[in-house]
């Protein structure tokens, strides 16, 4: 299987002198295309951390990342931004919009910095990725006018304006109830059969029960890997149990 | 608490502070200085018309005086202390040599007194009275002020030789706008000069108690007294006084209300902008129960603190700039004991500018009150939507590229908090178009058309000299026959006797010629073209009561001659004072021949000037360039060196302004910027929108700025321009300059103190802003 993203031995530190602590310390981590992961761990364990590292967000003290066979740590900043913007797809816990524009033109605008000239494509796709997680009617809205639930679709919606190769969701559930969380879950495996990775940042034992394969982590180190078959929909609490069994396992 | 508040703030706001402070400290200063001049110049006038013993009230005479009835009615009438009347003899500039310079280009009425004997004296620098010896000269103060003359210089008057010994200053005519001036010479001096010029009475009086002095005006007039002649009171002499640097702290004042205005609009769009950040913070604090005006005082502190620095500074700054600002004050009126008060005076406006500060951020913080808790807490900012920015639209946008309809967009959406900039900006605008818009107009060609001076190229003047029309008859004819002289005109000024309303008679001095060759404007009427018209200068018209359609009547061989006023024009020429008709004339003597000309080609005019001053020995030719420099060159180069100081001053706020605009728009916005990064932009684009958000208010702000200035700024050079003579006024504008060049300029600051500001943006680290 083609490995989508290779992260080997990344370093990456915060803090100066006697503060200085490795958020991620010597942790190495392979997606392939198609897959859908999670990581799982308790707060600080360094999570997060990984998932911008591997995206290009921030920049690494130690290894290194490959992206679909190029070695981003060779890149430029801008070049990190172009591969962010035309390959990845991102989703916040909390809604990361502009305040200034409506949902619409919230979902086009990354896809709108390089083809403006496209804008009716670009405006067609939208409005489909809208109907499509269920929001077609709140495309003139302005983000303070909308539930959680409705912002986080929206967010998916931006994430896959560019076709992109891989999904990244930090704790993309974190601040929905459960019913929208699950409806979020949902469009995320749809999407996934479709041959996008997804790479989900949680520390919510059924969230991560839904994707294929969990790594956990501990302390800045990937202390344990579950691997789960794609979920088919009928099976949650045997895996939940699976997952449960594992964390008292290492102690996370 | 509030140092720790304070000091932390100040650590983390570095520039802005520093830049607030800078305003602020400006215009304490500005104030502080307005407050020091105005308590000094007053000190100084009064000081000055104490010593001098001004008097209370003075009516000028030009005729017959009947000096008996005069005395009497002093006499007679009891609120009269003091009753004198001087002699002034009035001389023609063109009698008056002193060192190398003749005053016959003076646009003052010169003329020499001697020691008055119990008031009105006239005082030297150290503010004692003068006792001029025989063969001394005491000189006028604004002489010495414009270089013109020296202690020790020679001075030649009407063939009599002085030796300049002293300057004086005159509590009446001292100031520049007091169009006589009075030169002091003995006794024995004055009585051989009295030939040599027309005589003029002040008729004085001191009253004993100066609220009485309405009453002694009524008197006075209806006596039916000597009155041919302007009648000037003691609060007009003190108001010419003080005019001159009055007008010079009104400018202060002006400035330093922008300055306050500008330090106003800091402290506003950076309130706001931390209001919008520390929204949630504030919410929070409410909900806990904190009154609004607990958490008022948690950031007026540190306005207070800033304000306060910025005060004492400005207020220690306005010392070094005192002596250069006072030295004028010195000069003309002498040291002013009121050197407390003036300290008193300068600490109030320091603390009035303090206070419009304190109240200026309660007034902003005011916003407070309208934060809900909940909304603050939930949303984390103010959920008001501007409507306007709503149709403005990404998906229906095909106009801009997408980072600068972003940066667009974000100005049409926060309007209040870019209004700020804007306003800024449109002030800049103004004070860099107004004085250059100014200085263009006044050295245009045409202007020169509505000063009394019509457009040709050289100038030859004959006077001083005898024979003046035959020898302007020479100069004509080789005019005639020279290929490269396109055209001419030869212009003779005559003084004519011409009847008052009251039946007296006056001279007037008349230009003589084809005034249609090289015309000036005209503001009312046109050009005299028959021989019963004549055409009167502004101030003329005005002195003699004159409109167009008017008739006046000339008293020529003891024969009158009714002329009828047919133009109106705007002169600064001889003192303003001429007039224009076409009428022949064999009477009366020249004063003197002016022969204008045009060249074919102006290029040739250096070489035609020498040639025709080596030819004719007896004639000052110059070329109307020099004329004009001679005439306005310094008041030219003066609002040249302004409006080049106003677009220095602006282009300073400019940068400025924009500079801590920018950084504080960044500082604030890492959140969003955080966001279009993880979202794929780059930096540049980033900085693009940035950008593109200073260059679209400064493109508005050049608009309403250049359109205020066109309009209001006209208006105000306009009144600035009346006070020179000319009558009416339109902005010549210089089109490269003013739509071109200065709007690069601002354009190439904004840009520069833009980039600056934001070179933050790189630094701002995605997961920092963005992980949970």
């Amino acid at each position: 299987m083609k490995k989508i993203i290779i992260g080997d031995n990344i370093v990456k530190s915060f803090g100066e002198g006697d503060e200085k602590h490795n958020a991620l310390d010597g942790v190495s981590i392979q997606i392939d295309e198609g897959e859908f992961v999670s990581v799982m761990g308790p707060s600080g364990s360094g999570k997060s951390t990984l998932m911008f590292a591997l995206s290009g967000m921030d920049g690494l003290d130690g290894g290194r990342v490959a992206f679909d066979g190029r070695d981003l740590t060779a890149l430029k900043e801008n070049e990190y931004a172009d591969i962010r913007r035309t390959s990845m797809g991102f989703i916040f816990q909390q809604p990361t919009f502009l305040k200034n524009l409506n949902i619409l033109d919230n979902i086009m605008l990354p896809s709108m910095r390089d083809n403006r000239k496209n804008v009716a494509e670009i405006t067609e796709r939208a409005r489909a990725l809208m109907k499509r997680v269920g929001i077609a009617e709140l495309e003139q809205r302005d983000i303070t006018q909308v539930s959680g639930g409705q912002l986080q679709r929206a967010g998916i919606c931006r994430a896959l304006m560019s076709y992109p190769q891989i999904i990244f969701g930090d704790e993309p559930t974190g601040a929905l109830n459960s019913k929208s969380a699950e409806e979020i879950m949902d469009i995320l495996s749809e999407i996934n059969s479709e041959g996008t990775s997804v790479m989900l940042v949680t520390h919510d034992a059924k969230i991560a029960a839904r994707t294929e394969r969990i790594m956990f982590m501990r302390d800045g180190k990937i202390v344990s890997e579950l691997l789960l078959q794609k979920f088919s929909g009928t099976d949650i609490d045997d895996r939940m149990k699976r997952v449960a069994a594992r964390m008292r396992e290492i102690g996370v | 608490m509030y140092y720790r508040i304070i000091r932390n703030d100040l650590a983390k706001s570095k520039l802005i502070s520093l830049t607030t402070l800078i305003f602020i400290a400006a215009a304490a200063m500005l104030v502080s200085l307005a407050a020091v001049l105005i308590v000094n110049l007053s000190g100084a006038i009064d000081q000055l018309m104490t010593q001098a013993k001004t008097p209370h009230f003075m009516q000028m005479h030009s005729g017959a005086m009947d000096k008996d009835r005069l005395a009497a009615f002093a006499q007679q009438n009891s609120t009269v202390d003091e009753f004198q009347t001087l002699e002034f003899l009035n001389m023609d500039g063109a009698q008056i040599v002193i060192g190398k310079s003749s005053l016959a280009g003076s646009v003052q009425d010169n003329g020499f007194s001697t020691q008055s004997g119990t008031f009105d004296y006239l005082l030297d620098l150290e503010g004692e009275v003068i006792h001029a010896s025989d063969g001394e000269l005491y000189v006028p103060i604004s002489y010495m002020k414009d270089g013109m003359a020296q202690v020790g210089d020679k001075a030649v008057v009407s063939g009599k030789e002085f030796t300049v010994a002293g300057f004086l200053r005159d509590s009446q005519m001292n100031s520049l706008l007091a169009s006589s001036k009075r030169f002091l010479v003995s006794e024995h001096d004055y009585t051989e000069l009295k030939n040599s010029g027309s005589i003029e009475y002040l008729i004085e009086f001191r009253l004993k108690d100066l609220s009485e002095l309405g009453a002694f005006e009524t008197a006075y007039t209806s006596a039916g007294l000597e009155a041919n002649g302007p009648t000037i009171t003691y609060s007009l002499f003190k108001m010419m006084n003080a005019m001159s640097d009055g007008l010079m702290i009104a400018i202060i004042l002006l400035v330093s209300a922008l300055v306050v205005a500008i330090a106003f609009m800091c402290i506003r769009f950076t309130l706001l902008a931390k209001i919008e950040d520390d929204y949630r913070e504030i919410g929070v604090m409410k909900a806990l129960g904190l009154r609004v005006s607990d958490i008022k005082k948690i950031y007026l502190a540190k306005y207070a603190a800033i304000a306060a620095a910025g005060c004492m500074l400005g207020f220690a700054l306005s010392f070094v700039f005192r002596g250069m600002l006072l030295e004028n004050i010195r000069l003309y009126m002498g040291e002013s004991n009121n050197s407390f008060a003036a300290l008193l005076f300068g600490i109030i406006g320091v603390l009035l500018v303090f206070l419009a500060i304190v109240a200026n951020v309660s007034g902003v913080l005011r916003r407070f009150r309208k934060i809900s808790p909940t909304e603050a807490i939930c949303f984390g900012s103010s959920q008001e939507k501007s409507a306007g920015a709503k149709y403005f639209r990404l998906s229906t946008n095909r106009l801009f590229s997408t980072n600068i309809f972003l940066g667009v967009k974000d100005v049409l959406a926060r309007k209040r908090l870019y209004v700020t900039m804007l306003l800024v900006l449109v002030i800049s605008t103004f004070i860099i178009m107004v004085p250059q818009n100014l200085h263009n107009t006044i050295s245009s060609k045409s202007f020169s058309t509505y000063m009394g001076i019509g457009s040709s190229d050289l100038r030859i003047d004959i006077q001083q000299t005898d024979r003046i029309a035959e020898k302007a008859v020479e100069i004509a004819k080789v005019m005639e026959s020279d290929k490269s002289i396109s055209q001419y005109v030869v212009l003779t000024t005559k003084t004519f006797k011409a009847k008052t309303e009251n039946g007296s008679e006056e001279r007037l001095k008349i230009e003589l010629g084809d005034h249609s060759i090289f015309p000036v404007a005209y503001s009312k009427g046109r050009a005299p073209a028959a021989e019963d018209e004549i055409a009167l200068s502004a101030i003329n018209a005005d002195e003699w009561g004159k409109k167009v359609g008017d008739g006046i009547t000339l008293v020529i061989d003891g024969k009158d001659r009714k002329l009828t006023v047919c133009g109106i024009y705007s002169d600064v020429t001889n003192g303003g004072k001429t007039a224009k008709a076409v009428f022949t004339d064999n009477s009366s003597d020249i004063m003197w021949s002016i022969i204008s000309a045009k060249l074919s080609d102006k290029s040739h005019a250096p070489g035609k000037i020498s040639e025709y001053a080596n030819r004719f020995d007896y004639a000052k030719v110059t070329s109307i360039d020099e004329y004009i420099k001679q005439i306005f060159g310094s008041t030219i180069s003066s609002v040249g060196k302004a409006s080049f100081a106003a677009i220095v001053i602006a282009l300073i706020i400019t940068i400025l302004v924009t500079l801590l605009f920018m950084k504080m728009l960044v500082a604030k916005n890492g959140y969003s910027i955080a966001v279009m990064k993880a979202l794929g932009f780059t930096n540049s684009d980033i900085k693009a929108q940035y950008v593109s958000r200073s260059v679209f208010v400064l493109i508005v702000g050049i608009v309403l700025g250049t359109l205020l200035a066109n309009t209001l700024g006209e208006v105000l050079a306009g009144a600035v321009i009346a006070s020179f003579g000319a009558s009416s006024f339109h902005f010549v504008v210089n089109p490269v300059s003013a739509y071109l060049l200065c709007p690069l300029m601002m354009i190439c600051s904004v840009l520069i103190a833009a980039h600056t500001g934001i070179s933050g943006v790189g630094q701002i680290k995605i997961s920092g802003n963005i992980k949970e």
